[in-house]
């Protein structure tokens, strides 16, 4: 088909000129008449039993309009999952205890905010406090707190294990006794918050029998579901209308109690209710990612081939299973993409603590995992007197391997990631340059590699598009992909503009609406330019077909003589004949009672399978999409306050192609920052449950002095042909992960000093730095 | 209710404010934000309101020309003063070189920060039309983003400064 005039280059953003005149509309500028302001009375203990709840005081106060608690509810539990194994565990409201500091008790709907305030001021709640367990070290005791008594345990007789992943594939124990050289060590990560700027809000109007939603969400289908479920209402009763998404990164997929409150206080006061979570309930009763402790053995030959590798994974998952049993599942994932195994044994335990329940979180997992193998790995590779590009070339993953799951990795590029960021780095021309010099600002440089899946399946499992023709031979596209800022519009409408040969500037997309556009996966399962954008192009296909036809048919000739350019078909063989797409409709208006036009395209991946793997035993295919990426850090260390910085990162990724190489940019760009922020900055400092430093005053998210330069490098593995389907893969999380891992590197080689838990604190640091020079071991 | 609301009645005042350029006389509590007054109370919904704590920048406007945090502005403060925001930027459907520079260079993901970026960026070029980079990255610290990473706001403001940096998108 020749030159592609869309694909691959960099148009702005469809939804930019909203974005930048304050026209977009966010959940909170959504304006009701008549709006009531709803608020949440949360927990102040992290474990208590609920003696007496008594609201009768918040109701007669004057300006209350509604207060309801979980007797006002159908009773009905939910969970981010939601399997056989692993049933709902959550009600909407707390029924009988709390477990854990801001758990959502009552909910009010006042006229104003004061009111509302007032009126949560004044219920009154009895509490019996119930000892409580943060650790979850201690809490898989026997004789530890019991978090759920009722739940069904995943493994007896330990307390508070939620949830299990074990698997594994080859003998390990004869691994380790063929390995040269076996090496063992502990990892550790905390807890971080997502760092959305738009704080939840929702506000819901129930009207006429139906319910009206604008939430903060990353996919509006499941949140229909979600709420439908909890609220005992048909999904078609349920309408989640598009809002532009201020920032999710994983921390807006689940249903949070105060969606379903609006919702259910709507519904009681027959008025619109808002309610909007405040930045400090966010940092301490909302859902952060996911802190794991990581135990990794690994057995390898001289040269650091991998021979054999056990891993357990422990992750303090909070008072309810949130994400905490995925986490586990895909930390196993993120092993085995990027390096062959030939023996493994991997168990991950999700245990429940009194803390907050954890959420996705960009990355879901790599970051953490890839930090201790990559960590791991430099320091096998330091002890055999191998290099770390070496190391890594040794075990990467070749094009067209199976993995142990079944799943193929296709033209995996991993190979040619670490060759190109060995070679634009001067990798092996600094690597171990730094902690000779005779400074105490050290430079270093480390490398860190990873792989991603792309759109597993998940509820609603696939995406339609729509795309249907106006009269004026312009396409209107109907996607319910969400944009949260990684470009779906923009991306859906060059594939269409591609596929159509029409103007990007003609295409009208109407979005992520539950009544107006067609299921969609959502914006958080890395699948979206995949699974919509392919259903996108054929649906465009659709459509452009339809209009060949209708060529052919007028032009009398076959359609193989049929050349399609700028919304005009033509007879290759007869110049003269050729029509607009306007005329073409208009033409069909005459002669064909004017069918419109308009195409269809679904996709979902892997369509054979009926559903994604267990949790528990990872057997079933995850997905057909990895990608990969080799990422490398250069940082800054003075080792007389231990203070540390990113000062350049470079990722060499592996997306398949880029449709929109500058949003590729911007999401490699923003990686490398939260990145940066989880490596030195960042921490959700807690005690006994409680957040002490709920404001972004004492949490510190990287400002616009922390910015690192960030270069990219994409290794081109797939292509795109129009008509055909195509792969893009992964690119918006899994590179939060080896640019840790090569941060975590790369302060070792600038000091000497191995760190294995996050963050890398000035601290920790000098600590390190102290404890060479007494041992002598101190280069200065 | 009724005698709820009159009470709270008490206290309130008239202020005049131009925004954008537009006179308004509005009526206040000594509590009122300027977020408040104007998101809603002139449906000015353009600036974001993100943390209320005076920390995340996403509710920036230009007082009397000099970016203030709007959900630390008491509304009282800006009685007979002159206030723009991110609706005032373009010119009919023309963009402000600020906010097309935004879009050239990939500066906008979610589009939050946007709003308040662009106030920011607007005062720092009207003040100093050709800022140094640590120029640009102190007028800006007050203005978090969580998208971009930086790197392509700086580049903006290059660009809209005229400082050689040429659009990467189309
Ligand atoms: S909302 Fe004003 S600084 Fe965050
Ligand atoms: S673009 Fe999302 S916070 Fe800046």
């Amino acid at each position: 088909m020749g030159e592609l005039s869309y694909i691959g280059k960099s148009f702005r953003r469809k939804d930019g000129p909203d974005k930048v005149t304050g026209r977009a509309m966010y959940s909170q500028d959504v304006k009701l008449p008549g709006t009531l302001i709803g608020r949440i009375l949360r927990s102040p203990h992290p474990h208590a039993r609920i003696l007496r709840i008594d609201t009768s005081k918040a109701r007669a106060l004057p300006g209350v309009k509604a207060v309801i608690t979980v007797d006002d509810t159908k009773g009905i539990k939910h969970g981010f999952v939601e399997t056989p194994r692993y049933p709902p565990d959550q009600e909407v409201l707390a029924r009988g205890r709390v477990v854990h500091v801001g758990e959502e008790i009552a909910a009010v709907a006042a006229i104003d905010q004061l009111t509302a305030r007032q009126a949560l001021e004044l219920i009154e709640v009895d509490y019996e406090i119930l000892p409580a367990v943060f650790d979850p070290d201690e809490a898989i005791q026997p004789d530890a707190p019991q978090i759920h008594p009722t739940h069904p345990k995943a493994q007896v007789p330990f307390s508070n294990i939620g949830g299990r992943t074990a698997t594994g594939w080859g003998d390990v124990e004869a691994g380790f006794a063929e390995s040269d050289y076996v090496r063992e060590d502990r990892f550790e990560s905390h807890l971080r918050t997502h760092g959305y700027l738009e704080p939840h809000t929702t506000i819901a109007h129930w009207e006429n029998e139906r319910l009206n939603v604008w939430t903060s969400s990353m996919g509006t289908f499941i949140k229909r579901a979600k709420l439908a479920k909890t609220l005992d209402l048909p999904y078609s009763a349920v309408r989640v209308h598009k809002a532009y998404v201020g920032g999710t990164f994983g921390g807006k997929i689940d249903l949070y109690s105060h969606e379903y409150c609006a919702a259910r206080l709507s519904m009681i006061t027959r008025r619109p209710v808002r309610i909007v979570a405040t930045r400090e309930d966010i940092f301490a009763a909302y859902r952060h990612g996911q802190p794991l402790a990581m135990e990794i053995k690994t057995g390898v030959k001289k040269d650091g081939t991998i021979v054999a590798q056990q891993i357990r994974v422990i992750n303090n998952s909070g008072a309810y299973r949130g994400s905490g049993v995925v986490v586990i599942f895909l930390a196993w994932g993120f092993t085995m993409i990027p390096y062959r195994i030939p023996n493994l044994k991997y168990e991950g335990l999700s245990v429940y603590t009194n803390y907050t329940v954890r959420a996705p979180q960009r990355g879901h997992g790599c970051p953490q995992i890839r930090f201790a193998i990559e960590s791991q790995l430099d320091r096998i590779a330091e002890d055999l007197g191998i290099d770390p590009v070496t190391i890594r070339l040794r075990n990467a993953r070749k094009p067209w391997e199976e993995l142990p799951n079944g799943d193929n990795v296709h033209e995996a590029g991993l190979i040619d990631c670490i060759k190109v960021a060995a070679e634009k780095s001067d990798f092996l021309g600094k690597y171990g340059k730094g902690r000779k010099a005779a400074s105490t600002i050290r430079r270093g440089i480390g490398m860190g590699v990873s792989g991603y899946f792309g759109g597993s399946l998940i509820y609603p499992n696939g995406s339609g598009v729509i795309v249907k023709m106006n009269d004026d031979g312009t396409p209107t596209v109907l996607t319910g992909g969400i944009d949260v800022g990684q470009g779906s519009e923009t991306v859906i409408s060059q594939i269409v503009a591609e596929e159509l040969a029409v103007n990007i500037d003609d295409v009208k997309i109407i979005s992520s609406d539950t009544d107006t556009t067609p299921q969609d996966i959502g914006a958080w399962i890395s699948g979206m330019t995949y699974v919509t954008g392919n259903a996108a192009r054929q649906a465009a296909g659709n459509v452009r077909q339809q209009l060949l036809d209708l060529a052919a048919l007028r032009f009398n000739v076959d359609i193989k003589h049929l050349g399609i350019k700028d919304r005009v078909i033509f007879n290759r063989n007869d110049p003269g004949q050729r029509m607009t797409y306007r005329e073409i409709i208009a033409h069909s208006i005459a002669t064909r009672r004017g069918d419109t036009i308009i195409g269809e395209g679904f996709w979902r991946t892997m369509r054979d399978e009926p559903t994604h793997p267990s949790l528990a035993t990872t057997k079933g295919r995850w997905s057909e999409n990895y990608a990969y990426s080799c990422q490398v850090a250069e940082v800054e260390v003075d080792i007389e306050s231990g203070e540390a910085r990113l000062i350049k990162a470079l990722t060499v990724h592996d997306c398949g192609f880029p449709i929109n190489p500058a949003l590729v940019k911007g999401q490699i760009d923003g990686q490398v920052s939260m990145a940066l922020g989880h490596a030195f900055l960042e921490e959700v400092l807690t005690k006994n449950g409680y957040t002490l430093n709920p404001t972004w005053l004492d949490y510190r998210m990287p400002t616009i002095h922390e910015m690192a330069a960030s270069d990219d490098a994409d290794v081109i593995t797939e292509q795109y042909v129009v008509g055909k389907p195509y792969r893009t893969k992964e690119v918006g999380e899994g590179l939060v992960s080896g640019i840790l891992a090569a941060i975590a590197n790369a302060v070792y080689d600038a000091t000497g000093v191995r760190l294995t838990s996050t963050p890398f604190t000035p601290e920790k640091i000098l600590k390190g730095v102290r404890k060479l020079a007494r041992e002598g071991k101190g280069r200065q | 209710m009724p005698d709820a609301q009159s009470k709270r009645k008490v206290g309130s005042q008239i202020i005049e404010i131009s925004v954008n350029g537009e006179r308004h006389e509005i009526s206040v509590k000594p509590r009122h934000t300027l977020v408040e007054v104007l998101r809603e109370k002139l449906g000015l919904t353009g600036t974001k309101d993100g943390c209320e704590q005076g920390v995340c920048g996403v509710c920036t406007v230009l007082l009397e020309g000099r970016p203030v945090l709007a959900c630390i502005t008491l509304a009282l403060e800006c009685h007979g003063k002159e206030v723009r925001t991110v609706e005032g930027l373009a010119q009919g459907e023309t963009l402000s070189v600020v906010q097309q520079a935004f879009l050239d260079q990939g500066a906008v993901q979610c589009g939050f920060c946007t709003p308040g970026m662009l106030m920011s960026v607007t005062a720092l070029l009207e003040k100093n039309a050709n800022p140094s980079l640590p120029e640009i990255k102190k007028a800006l610290e007050g203005n978090l983003c969580r998208c971009t990473g930086y790197n392509a706001i700086v580049a903006a403001v290059q660009q809209a400064a005229g400082q050689g940096v040429k659009p990467v998108m189309q």
